[in-house]
């Protein structure tokens, strides 16, 4: 294994096998929510493990190319977004590392943050490309009642996206921290950061 | 391979550009409207854009996702017409809602630079396969590792599908309800999930271990399996579109 830390662009075989696989269930979730009809997107699961598993760097680069592969694949305009999953990934990743995923509380924290981290992050893309909407319906309901009463595109574009996006967040990260709390040793141990056995050889 | 790609195999000149020419062409698509952001401009940039889709025999590929775009953006000049901040021109009223000249432009304005973009991803999207794509980026100076992690996507999501659907299976034989009320429901996405992300997790290492055995972090000059496809003009066009670009700013600092 090659040592990876922030600023390596080394990354071991493992974790680059890693992110399309993180890909995969970024999409596996999306179509679960999709089959059992679930009002929210679930969409960043594989994006949030892979962080939970093998760090910043390369959770963020998952949430990146999971948006270009969506892009490529099922709707162009989620290459714009890219940025907000970069973040996701970084956010998570950090956390992580610095010991947030020990708990069901602290969970939550970081749920609330990663989902915090993704409006504001969104927030100015959806001003930019769609005036502030985000074409979720409650959102964009709500949009135009804060747009009619206050008249902030800031404001509303905020709020429209703040409802959509922190509980699908929050219900992300605890997802995902379910999986991870499930996962076996003989796997999280694959990408931890603290395995010096390449040392033995 | 790509049965998930939304790549349409077709006879045209279109088919036959440069993948890295179509991505500039993104890049000038979002570039020039935010510099000229006249109607002529953007109303002749997206009508480029759909004359580009129609010549590369993609159009009515392209149509259902730029009627689900519209649709979106339907609701943008509505909620703009009603609510933009600087309304004050009333044009028209429907009941008790009054609609206002700037909101309505301002929506338009938007329309018309989202279906500028969404037209060239389009014309990426529908008409460069995306390993061919990835293989122009990495003769590029993509690093090929990188590349390699953008195509093996292409393979695992196939191959997640199917296991997807043999969980699902699976878990319903043993009686987990997947229908019926939204608890219900959200309580049967662990268990679906759950299985899917352990197999594919299972199978990372092993993938790993196949890489690591073919030499993936070998040092030295890769070389390709296939030779690069023949585009046609990959010199020209690339300098077209930066020329507008350029076109774009100088028209920018002149106005």
């Amino acid at each position: 294994m090659v040592k990876k830390g922030l600023g390596s662009v080394h990354f071991s075989t493992v974790a680059l096998a890693l992110i399309p696989v993180a890909v995969g269930i970024n999409y596996i979730g999306k179509l679960f929510a999709g089959v059992l009809k679930l009002p929210l997107w679930l969409d960043a699961i594989g994006t949030v493990l892979a962080s939970m598993l093998a760090g910043p760097v390369i959770g963020a680069i998952s949430g990146v190319v999971n948006n270009i592969i969506y892009g490529l694949t099922v709707d162009p305009i989620s290459f714009v977004y890219g940025i907000t999953s970069l973040f996701i990934g970084l956010v998570t990743g950090v956390m992580a590392n610095r010991g947030w995923i020990q708990s069901w509380g602290k969970a939550i924290v970081v749920g609330l943050v990663v989902g915090l981290t993704a409006v504001l992050v969104s927030t100015p893309l959806n001003i930019v490309f769609w005036g502030g909407q985000t074409g979720n319906l409650w959102g964009d309901a709500l949009f135009a009642v804060v747009m009619s009463q206050t008249s902030s595109v800031w404001l509303a574009s905020f709020l429209d996206e703040l409802v959509v996006d922190l509980p699908d967040k929050v219900l992300v990260v605890l997802c995902s921290y379910a999986i991870y709390r499930g996962l076996p040793q003989r796997v999280t141990q694959l990408f931890s950061r603290s395995n010096q056995m390449e040392e033995l050889d | 391979m790509n049965s998930i790609s939304l790549y349409t195999e077709r006879d045209s000149i279109i088919h036959h550009i440069h993948p890295t020419n179509k991505v500039i062409y993104i890049f000038a698509s979002i570039l020039v409207p935010i510099l000229l952001p006249s109607f002529a401009v953007l109303l002749g940039g997206a009508l480029f854009g759909l004359i580009l889709l129609l010549i590369g025999k993609v159009f009515k590929r392209a149509l259902p996702m730029i009627g689900f775009v519209f649709l979106i953006l339907l609701t943008v000049i509505i909620i703009q017409g009603l609510f933009h901040p600087t309304n004050s021109v009333l044009v028209f009223t429907i009941g008790p809602a009054a609609f206002y000249q700037e909101g309505l432009l301002y929506g338009l304005t938007i329309t018309l630079r989202v279906m500028n973009i969404v037209g060239a991803f389009l014309i990426l999207v529908l008409t460069t396969k995306p390993s061919d794509l990835v293989d122009s980026l990495v003769r590029r100076g993509l690093s090929p590792r990188f590349g390699y992690v953008l195509n093996s996507v292409f393979q695992i999501l196939p191959q997640m599908m199917v296991s997807m659907k043999t969980i699902m299976d699976a878990q319903r034989s043993r009686g987990l309800e997947t229908e019926g009320g939204l608890r219900v429901r959200i309580k049967a996405f662990l268990p679906l999930i759950g299985p899917v992300v352990l197999n594919a997790l299972t199978h990372v290492k092993e993938r790993a271990m196949a890489l690591e055995v073919r030499g993936f972090h070998a040092e030295g000059k890769k070389t390709f399996l296939y030779e690069e496809k023949s585009y046609i003009a990959t010199k020209p066009i690339q300098w077209g579109i930066w020329a507008v670009i350029g076109l774009a700013v100088i028209g920018r600092l002149m106005g």
